[in-house]
């Protein structure tokens, strides 16, 4: 038998919804000229939350459009995560979920929210075990070691390129390699071609720079193996330049 | 919690500066507090700062959303995580808000205020159990800041009396919380103070706030203590035995040197009503 009773129970829900909705519920015993403190205050936090996870997002809506976005957010979801930092996450799953980008006729909302948050998730994860690896290795025949704090991400919109303005009109298909240096943290965004974003997936799956340049050369259409390894080696240069691969898989 | 060189008042962990604190020589807590859920499961320049600082300092933790005053059940997955981050850090003293922050599986990422009744005692009470069996170590229970109270049948002090003595948890004392309310709700203060259970005091929370009018304050964390606190602080330090101090800085962060004061001021006034103590037990 539950020890707290309805009424206690149905109190608590009461002040909770107002606090959500700001609609001024039925309290038994309340100072109402101060209830409003506590709708102001959650409401505050929550606002702060998602503005500081979405400052691009932010910037570029209208603000009646942003305030009634972030309102019916807070009215209608129930936030899950305990730790306020990651409530950001729920706020794009919720958009993508209402279609928040169809009712505003925004098509790349949904693209742009989802770059916001992935900085601020590959910026805070949890730290991932780096493979241990070879620097002198082969690599173009053996499997490489990548950063494992990264990120392989397909978008219908360059929001990682382009300024919100000038998304109209450049639908097409996008990549970014998203990855966090060991060393300070910091997070790094890299525009890939289509064929680039083919190498980095192959490589995620383990299949070594020779292989993948084959399939590549025959799957693109290519048919010029020599120009191919060439161009790819250049960009493979560049990855380890910037320890984004990291040598020779060893294990 | 153990504590070196007769040191007794810590500050607030805060990202906004714990690159300056890490590498200050003015501002010297004797130790710090930070909220477990803004550590919980965080990698990368993060995790290196918080291992940064819990290789300079003894950690304490202050919890916001186990919700220890929800109707809802208590979120086990989050508590156990929790338990892992404390033994990870050593972590001595344990608190959270007698409050609740999740009601109706939703989150609101702020303190609202118990209905002061008895079947939220008995169900509280329950709750702090479970969470210290879990814990394996004794929770300290925080009063809070409350702008009004909700379907009350007995008043803030015998509330929490009775939660602290049936549960047998600890108490986290904020003294800025009491003058707070005794403001907001017009009582007196140290009269307050006397009435609570004052042997299970484990921790002080020390802070600003600002009047918002004439008949409001709000507990903010971004102002200097003011002078009334600081006396309520040395007259609620005369009934306690010694424990650890936290100077709460949520917003609103000055120069180092002024936290620095407050710390000193604060230092200054235990080492008279504790002068014979050398650690804290």
């Amino acid at each position: 038998m539950p020890l707290l009773k309805e009424e206690t129970h149905t109190q608590q829900s009461r002040l909770a919804e107002y606090c959500k909705t700001g609609v001024f519920p039925e309290l038994t015993g309340v100072i109402e000229d101060n209830l409003h403190h506590y709708r102001r205050l959650v409401f505050n936090i929550g606002i702060d939350t998602i503005e500081t996870a979405y400052p691009i997002t932010y910037r570029f809506l209208p603000n009646e459009i942003w305030d009634k976005l972030v309102y019916d957010f807070y009215a209608k979801h129930k936030c899950q995560t305990p730790q306020v930092w990651r409530m950001p996450l729920e706020f794009y799953e919720y958009c993508v979920e209402k279609n928040i980008q169809a009712e505003l006729n925004i098509p790349f909302l949904n693209d742009l929210l989802y770059f916001e948050w992935l900085e601020l998730e590959m910026h805070t994860m949890e730290d991932v075990p780096y493979p241990s690896f070879n620097v002198n290795g082969d690599s173009v025949n053996d499997v490489l070691a990548l950063n494992p704090e990264h990120k392989l991400v397909k978008f219908a919109y360059p929001v990682h390129i382009l300024a919100p303005t000038e998304l109209e009109g450049k639908a097409g298909d996008y990549f970014l390699l998203m990855y966090r240096e060991k060393e300070n943290g910091r997070v790094q965004c890299m525009d890939v071609s289509i064929l680039y974003a083919y190498i980095l997936e192959q490589l995620q799956n383990g299949v070594n720079i020779q292989a993948i340049l084959t399939e590549a050369d025959t799957l693109f259409q290519i048919n010029n193996f020599e120009m191919l390894k060439e161009h790819a080696l250049i960009f493979i240069n560049d990855l380890q330049q910037r320890q984004f691969i990291l040598g020779s898989l060893t294990s | 919690m153990q504590l070196k060189n007769n040191k007794h008042i810590g500050i607030g962990f805060r990202k906004d500066f714990s690159e300056e604190l890490l590498e200050s020589t003015v501002l010297k807590p004797a130790f710090i507090e930070l909220a477990p859920e803004n550590w919980i499961g965080m990698g990368g320049y993060w995790k290196k700062q918080l291992d940064k600082a819990a290789e300079k300092f003894p950690i304490t933790c202050h919890g916001l959303s186990l919700s220890i005053g929800s109707p809802d059940d208590l979120d086990l997955d989050f508590l156990y995580k929790i338990k892992k981050f404390i033994k990870h850090y050593n972590v001595q003293i344990y608190s959270e808000h007698l409050s609740y922050a999740k009601c109706d599986n939703a989150h609101l990422y702020d303190l609202l205020p118990i209905p002061f009744r008895k079947d939220a005692v008995k169900h509280i009470v329950a709750r702090i159990k479970q969470v210290q069996d879990i814990l394996e170590m004794p929770l300290a229970i925080e009063n809070v800041s409350y702008y009004t109270p909700v379907a009350a049948e007995m008043d803030e002090a015998t509330f929490i009396s009775e939660i602290v003595n049936e549960s047998g948890c600890n108490m986290l004392l904020d003294v800025n919380n009491v003058y707070v309310n005794s403001f907001n709700h017009k009582y007196n203060a140290k009269e307050f103070i006397t009435k609570l259970p004052l042997d299970k005091v484990s921790y002080i929370h020390m802070a600003g706030h600002e009047q918002i009018s004439d008949t409001v304050i709000i507990d903010t964390h971004g102002e200097a203590v003011i002078e009334k606190v600081f006396e309520l602080f040395e007259y609620t330090t005369a009934l306690l035995k010694p424990v650890p101090v936290l100077l709460e800085r949520d917003f609103n962060i000055p120069e180092l040197e002024e936290l620095q004061t407050e710390i000193t001021r604060m230092e200054t006034i235990v080492s008279k009503t504790w002068k014979k103590e050398h650690a804290i037990a």
